[in-house]
């Protein structure tokens, strides 16, 4: 049996340990007072804006979808990997036709946005997220891979990456292991603003034709929504109720 | 059973196989080289004089900003930040003496240097690419495009803004 007073004297005792612990955090989190200033200097995301997409498919030739294709892989550096089973797909082209009279349509199909996206419900990490302006997203730092919300859109807007990358571009950090799927430009659009215009419609608009519109759904004065106005335009899948920000004309 | 019986073996080989390495006197591991593996010192950018925070700042810290900075710019769409991995690796860019770019795994690349020494594994460039912008548009990529066309579409201001610095 150990005497208690006597190990009191010569060992610290419990309390103490504590309260030296104690300091030595709080001398150790004073020198990090910058973290507590770039905490202040964060801007968080406006929701005024929802940003969405009309998809004009009266105008847009195959060539067109195709050239939506090619030039979101130039800009975001994707494309199908040698041997791959498993396509990259922000964008893909889809071809409707008609069976009774072999009219065919050709449109660009990616990431809808939806307002309310099944890949943030099922996600069980919050890797799958909706930002403020309505861009549905996925955080790539805290994916785990796991493919439920592959599983869970209706539109298979997104996909995996199976294979160890190279060369990734600055504006679209794509790593193995994580989904990945259409960003809506985001960087295009954190820059712009309601001037953004994504790649696809970059590549498809020429002046007055305007093929794809990008814009503002809240604001009534913007493009998007006087087309949307006078003109209509789908939602997919209307009757699941995710009302997504990308519509269509002309289906 | 074969196998059971094995398994004591096996540690006796492997012990036996050690034990010279736990015998090693003073002189023998001056020689043996451990003792001359030097603190890494990587290369200065000479572009700028001053890192967006001190020194002692960033080699305590980058990590705790990096971090910071990747939710605010995914969550949150901040690219202005002068912490951005894309203006770290703007001017922490080292070309290799043959003018090839310097990848991550190469122990000449600015972050391998001090983490191949500290063994802490970097997962940033897995994802995130490398290397500056100038040689992003030089043409030497891997995924079969062309040269990256760095037409300035969706880089920050502040990305821009050191474009134009050093005369681009």
């Amino acid at each position: 049996m150990t005497n208690l007073a006597e190990r009191d004297l010569t060992q610290p005792s419990r309390r103490g340990f504590l309260k030296g612990a104690a300091a030595a955090a709080a001398t150790l989190v004073a020198p990090g007072i910058f973290l507590y200033r770039t905490g202040q200097a964060a801007t968080s995301l406006s929701s005024e804006a929802r940003w969405g997409l009309l998809i004009d498919t009266n105008v847009l030739s195959e060539a067109d979808v195709d050239a939506c294709v090619s030039a979101c892989q130039r800009e975001h550096g994707w494309r199908a990997e040698p041997g791959s089973k498993t396509d990259a797909q922000w964008i893909r082209k889809v071809k409707l036709t008609d069976q009774e009279t072999g009219h065919q349509k050709f449109l660009p199909m990616m990431c809808l946005h939806c307002e309310s996206p099944p890949c943030v419900d099922v996600c069980p990490t919050g890797a799958s997220f909706k930002r403020a302006d309505g861009i549905v997203l996925v955080n790539k730092h805290i994916c785990i891979g796991c493919r439920y919300c592959m599983m869970a859109c209706p539109y298979k807007a997104r996909s995996f990456i199976h294979e160890t990358l190279k060369d990734q571009l600055p504006v679209a950090p794509r790593g193995k292991g994580t989904v990945e799927s259409c960003t809506l430009c985001v960087h295009r659009v954190d820059r712009d603003g309601a001037n953004a215009v994504p790649a696809c419609a970059e590549a498809v608009n020429r002046g007055e034709r305007k093929a794809i519109v990008f814009g503002d759904l809240n604001d009534p004065q913007s493009e998007i929504s006087q087309r949307l106005q006078e003109l209509g335009g789908k939602r997919l899948r209307a009757d699941m109720g995710l009302n997504p920000g990308v519509r269509y004309q002309g289906l | 059973m074969r196998s059971l019986v094995s398994i004591p073996r096996l540690l006796l080989l492997a012990a036996l196989g050690l034990a010279p390495l736990g015998i090693l006197d003073a002189a023998e591991y001056e020689a043996s080289g451990f003792g001359e593996i030097a603190v890494p010192s990587p290369e200065r950018p000479a572009r700028a004089e001053q890192c967006v925070e001190p020194v002692e700042v960033m080699r305590r810290d980058h990590m705790k900003l990096l971090d910071h900075q990747r939710d605010e710019t995914v969550i949150n769409g901040e690219r202005d930040s002068k912490y951005s991995l894309v203006g770290c690796m703007n001017c922490h860019n080292p070309a290799s003496e043959s003018g090839e770019v310097v990848r991550y795994e190469d122990p000449q690349h600015f972050c391998a240097e001090c983490h191949a020494y500290a063994s802490v594994k970097i997962d940033c460039f897995e994802c995130h690419a490398d290397r500056g912008l100038e040689q992003l548009q030089q043409g030497k990529l891997d995924t079969g495009f062309p040269a990256w066309s760095g037409n300035g579409a969706g880089l920050s201001s502040a990305t821009l803004g050191h474009r134009l610095e050093v005369g681009q």
